[in-house]
């Protein structure tokens, strides 16, 4: 009987050293080369297979260049948000605050030598206080970039151009990963730009990320936003011009808030087809690949990466045309880093912006010792696309760029929106669904856009936002309390407000069901 | 079996309070260090404005706002709900399995468990594959459809209820099956004679007589589905307490969800007293033990069919995740769609986890360390250790001293099952970040997550598992005859020499098991694991796994093939666990 009580045991010990039994028996990969002597560290929210790449290639550059080979230490938050918040919590405890005198440097050490990754609007809104300048050797950054924008976007920190705070090391692109079979089931043609995923047949069927959670949903949002914005401003300048009129601020002011408006209705029928809002950034492409969603806003890389690995027929990429920004993907070096620390850091830069390291965003898995997969990202220098031999991606964004890109002036709003967004339809999604859902069941096909209509018209204006930003940004200089507080009250009456919206018009939808009766 | 109170009738000796006292004494400050702490901190900064001052703004603002009110009440529906479900599920089962005897019961009842052996991350890939629009569970069902059915999407709550409920059953049914193991057959037997029909003698005697296993059960059920963060996240309902809280948790710059953790730990405390309002615990029913064991009724033919049946369906549906993880793990990338199996099989997910540096040791130039599963290994041993320790030192003083605050020993050492994990690992972290702020470089590595997060990791992972060794460490002590210590000591054996060579072995075989349990939790743990390992080299395995999960493309596969593995691992440790306790794993599942 002793046997067999304590037989289980020997059972549970052999399978928790079975791993490396199995590996003992087939052999674990080795190295005779010695271990790394010097090391950097480096938060960061790249994925895995990024983050190997580019420590496995950063090291064999540098032991050329400089003898030595470089370990580097990476602190992995959970996304963008993660990423920032545990920055604000290190440097807050050293003193550093945003808007702040900095203090003494000597006296700083987060123990983090570099950030990288997770978007220009991140570094230059919200860790800028925490970057110190970047100091390459002459001539590195300007041969690298020797335009600072691209359509309108600062490839490196365009306030301090001579010392930036900030470098962009990879663009980024946004657009729709769709499920070429979902849409052929559909019936329908394949997604080209924004305004196609408000199509009605796609109820349930779109997958959309948290903004408060992932940045680059956000940003996706925020390029819709932005070019009902930017179609305002034209369709305004053309009426200047028809009518000889000069401009004058206050029209041009009110324009904008009129593509505002049309940007937040077109993001509101968006949301009214989601399935749900997700958590993770990449989940929304996971989704379209299983089928589980027709189509997704989505980060470039994500959605190629995941067609390579299941097939075209599961997964495509597209940029909308003339409505996807580019925006670069930056690195930087931490205040406080000093001495041989920061020497390390900015040779970091260095080899990210230096010709090998572009390349390697996008080679073949089989044009590099250092990948197993390909990145399919876009490297940031131009003079890389004349050679795209060995690519996996044969576009070249600087030469597709449209003329339209996120414009900065346009961003203030961008941290408030947010607040909105996630108010809007993350918070009431069921009431926002349960009035869409109804309304799609009228038999009425009139009175189905019309409410439709009235459902997208969300009652708030830019001028709203940007007031409610400037008053928090006149509390966060009094003191953050009131600030933090006055955020939470705002957010609350917001979604409670919202949700009387939605409701009003389901309310409606369901009178009419109730007179007129469903689709047969 | 002696209760609690029954030392007092032996008069152990002269019970040395001063020496308990002490030791009550050091507990309570252990307990003070490692749950008391962190909770306080986590809490304390919903109380507080950025300038440190005292305000009840955010807690009012909880109260006023309806959609964290109605994430609060949905949250107590869905655990109740759940609750409801497990134990319509288990009863049936632990009434079959204690009365009758038939062909399988055995093998039936051990598979009843399998659900508990579900690790945490991996079970939602299973899961999703499972039940994605186009895959095995719609094909059954029509094959027909061009659409599919969207499972994940339209039937979210139920799903989380269903899910929560398959998976949680096995607390109610093992504590149920004790309870009804323990019932004294003449009762039953005095009623029929009195003429009770069958339903009469299950509602009037049975049933209430069942009430403290169905306390111990089920209220365990009612917080942990009340506090569940991973299943709500998996079928994306995003409008309850705990979601509601995870999200606001990791928004930048607000106390609010601060002030949540305070109103989610308040409602987790009303639940406990109000299964134990509805079900009560009284001692003397749970010392109830039978004179005379009841002997099962031998079923044959049609009805030992009839008996077999729940079983095989509960098993059949609460295995569809393991199924699922496991042919996750054999399946080609996306090769699963469109069809009932994987159209292409491969163990190549296994062969990668294996090569991974991530996972397995690795000694090259880049990376020199123990990879995710020694590390584990490593975290969860020295937990164990440090946590048995401290149980038995728990245990003694709640069964064997006669300190009045004994039951606050009891009840703290409890306490970390009522807490949600993220609580108590966003109190880690905030500590370490405190003396961050206070000490700066200067601060000691043990106490500093980013530079050597392995101590807290320890620390953590001990206080979370340690109710498991404390119930198993008490049940051994109760079981343990008082006498044998008194005649060892009659013989001029001193206390220490009792303790170590009488009462020590004696309970060698529960401490064994609390502990093996404890150290296999650990090993899966979850929120703590997420937060407090920074960087690749201290990682523990359910980071390595979620971090694995993330790749784009095959990451859910290579999740899979180490979650197979984590479910044999959990699955053996379970077995393990119920021989050392003869079939009593019911007394480790109570709240």
């Amino acid at each position: 009987m002793r046997v067999g009580r304590y037989s289980f045991l020997a059972i549970f010990a052999l399978l928790l050293f079975t791993p490396f039994l199995v590996r003992a028996w087939v052999g674990a990969p080795t190295s005779d080369a010695p271990p790394a002597d010097l090391e950097l560290r480096v938060i960061t929210p790249h994925t895995l297979d990024i983050r190997r790449a580019f420590e496995a290639a950063f090291s064999d550059w540098h032991r050329r260049r400089f003898g030595r080979s470089v370990k580097i230490v990476y602190l992995i938050p959970q996304g963008t948000t993660d990423m920032v918040r545990y920055l604000r919590d290190a440097y807050g405890a050293e003193g550093v605050f945003s808007g702040a005198p900095a203090p003494d440097e000597q006296r700083v050490h987060v123990g983090i030598d570099v950030v990288w990754g997770g978007g220009d609007v991140t570094f230059e809104r919200e860790i800028k206080a925490y970057l110190k300048p970047v100091n390459l050797p002459a001539g590195v950054l300007q041969a690298a970039l020797p335009e600072p924008d691209l359509a309108g976007v600062a490839l490196y920190d365009a306030k301090t151009p001579q010392a930036p705070r900030w470098v962009g090391v990879a663009l980024s692109s946004f657009g729709i990963a769709y499920n070429p079979d979902l849409f052929k089931r559909l019936n329908r043609p394949a997604p080209q730009t924004w305004s196609d995923l408000t199509d009605p047949s796609l109820s349930g069927l779109l997958a959309l990320a948290d903004p408060m959670r992932s940045g680059s949903a956000a940003v996706a949002y925020m390029i819709v936003v932005q070019r009902a914005m930017a179609d305002a401003e034209a369709a305004y300048h053309a009426r200047l011009e028809a009518s000889g009129e000069t401009s004058n601020p206050q029209q041009l002011q009110s324009a904008l808030a009129q593509g505002y408006h049309a940007g937040m209705s077109l993001l509101v029928r968006i949301a009214a087809n989601a399935r749900y809002f997700t958590e993770s950034g990449s989940r929304p492409c996971d989704d379209v690949g299983q089928g589980d969603a027709a189509a997704a806003m989505a980060i470039d890389f994500y959605a190629r990466v995941l067609a390579e690995e299941l097939g075209d027929e599961r997964v495509r990429y597209i940029a909308p045309a003339g409505a996807s920004a580019l925006t670069p993907d930056p690195v930087a070096v931490l205040f406080g880093t000093l001495g041989e620390r920061e020497v390390l850091a900015n040779r970091f830069v260095e080899f990210l912006l230096s010709a090998d390291g572009q390349r390697l965003w996008n080679l073949r898995a089989d044009a590099s010792p250092y990948l197993k997969r390909s990145l399919r990202r876009l490297p940031i220098r131009r003079d890389v696309y004349r050679d795209r031999s060995q690519w996996a991606d044969d576009t070249d964004p600087f030469a597709s760029a449209s003329g339209f890109n996120l414009r900065q002036e346009w961003m203030s709003s961008f941290r408030d929106s947010r607040d909105v967004w996630s108010a809007a339809w993350i918070e009431n999604h069921d009431a926002l669904r349960d009035a869409y859902t109804t309304i799609l069941e009228l038999s009425d096909a009139g009175l189905r856009e019309q409410l439709i209509a009235k459902l997208s018209d969300l009652p708030i204006e830019l001028t709203e936002i940007l007031s409610y930003k400037q008053k928090r940004d006149e509390l966060e200089k009094q003191g953050k309390e009131d600030s933090r507080l006055f955020q939470a009250n705002q957010r609350a009456a917001w979604a409670r407000r919202f949700r009387e919206h939605f409701q009003e018009i389901g309310a409606l939808a369901h009178s009419a069901m109730d007179t007129q009766g469903a689709v047969p | 079996m002696m209760a609690s109170g029954e030392s007092k009738t032996f008069g152990f000796g002269r019970p040395r309070l001063g020496a308990q006292q002490a030791l009550g004494l050091l507990l309570l400050v252990y307990f003070a260090l490692v749950l008391g702490w962190p909770i306080s901190s986590v809490i304390a900064s919903g109380f507080q404005t950025a300038k440190g001052s005292w305000t009840l703004a955010y807690l009012s603002l909880i109260l006023r706002d309806p959609l964290l009110l109605r994430g609060l009440l949905k949250a107590f529906a869905i655990s109740l709900a759940t609750t409801f479900t497990a134990v319509a599920i288990a009863l049936p089962l632990a009434v079959l399995s204690v009365k009758f005897e038939f062909r399988a019961k055995r093998w039936l009842s051990a598979m009843t468990l399998l659900p508990m052996v579900l690790p945490p991350f991996v079970g939602a890939l299973g899961m999703r594959m499972l039940l994605s629009r186009f895959g095995p569970l719609t094909l059954l069902i029509d094959s027909d459809s061009a659409l599919g059915i969207d499972w994940l999407g339209q039937l979210r709550t139920l799903g989380v209820v269903v899910t929560e409920a398959l998976g949680l059953y096995p607390i109610v049914l093992l504590n149920l099956q004790a309870s009804l193991a323990n019932l004294d057959p003449d009762g039953e037997r005095a009623a029929r004679n009195l003429g009770a029909s069958k339903w009469q003698l299950f509602r009037r005697i049975t049933l209430p007589l069942l009430r403290p296993g169905l306390f111990a059960g089920s209220t365990l059920v009612l917080i942990w589905s009340f506090t569940e963060l991973g299943t709500p996240l998996m079928f994306q309902v995003h409008d309850v307490a705990p979601v509601q809280l995870y999200m606001r948790m990791s928004e930048i710059d607000s106390p609010l969800p601060h002030a949540l953790v305070t109103v989610m730990l308040f409602a987790s405390v009303l639940l406990y007293a109000l299964g134990r309002l509805l079900l009560g615990r009284s001692n003397a029913a749970q010392a109830t033990k039978a004179v005379r064991v009841s002997v099962p009724q031998t079923l044959q033919g049609a009805r030992a069919l009839a008996a077999a049946l729940p079983f095989v369906v509960v098993v059949m549906l609460s295995l569809l995740p393991h199924v699922a993880v496991v042919l996750t793990s054999l399946s080609k990338t996306g090769a699963w769609y469109h069809s009932i199996l994987p159209r292409q099989f491969t163990t190549v997910h296994y062969e990668k986890a294996l090569q991974d540096p991530l996972i397995m040791p690795s000694w090259t130039a880049q990376h020199q360390s123990f990879g995710a599963i020694a590390n584990s290994i490593l975290y969860a041993s020295a937990a164990t250790l440090f946590g048995s320790a401290i149980a038995l030192v728990a245990a003694f003083l709640i069964v064997r001293s006669k300190l009045r605050w004994r039951s606050l020993i009891d009840t703290l050492s409890m306490m970390p099952l009522a807490v949600p994990g993220l609580v108590l690992a966003f109190g880690y972290l905030s500590i370490s970040v405190h003396f961050k702020h206070r000490w700066g470089a200067q601060t000691p590595a043990f106490l500093d997550a980013q530079q050597w997060p392995v101590g807290l990791l320890i620390v953590a992972y001990a206080a979370r598992r340690l109710p498991y060794v404390v119930r198993s460490a008490v049940a051994g002590l109760e079981q343990t005859p008082v006498v044998l210590e008194h005649a060892a000591q009659n013989l001029g054996s001193g206390k220490a020499r009792t303790w170590l060579k009488v009462t020590l072995p004696l309970l060698t075989a529960h401490l064994l098991a609390g502990a093996l349990l404890a150290f296999t939790f650990a090993l899966l743990e979850v929120s703590d694991s997420l937060l407090l390992a920074q960087t690749s080299e201290f990682y523990p395995i359910t980071k390595a796994i979620w971090e694995l999960s993330q790749r784009p493309g095959d990451g859910a596969y290579v999740a899979s093939a180490l979650g197979t593995w984590a479910m044999l691992l959990l699955g053996s440790s379970l077995l393990a666990v119920g021989a050392l306790l003869n079939r009593k794993l019911g007394t480790l599942f109570r709240a």
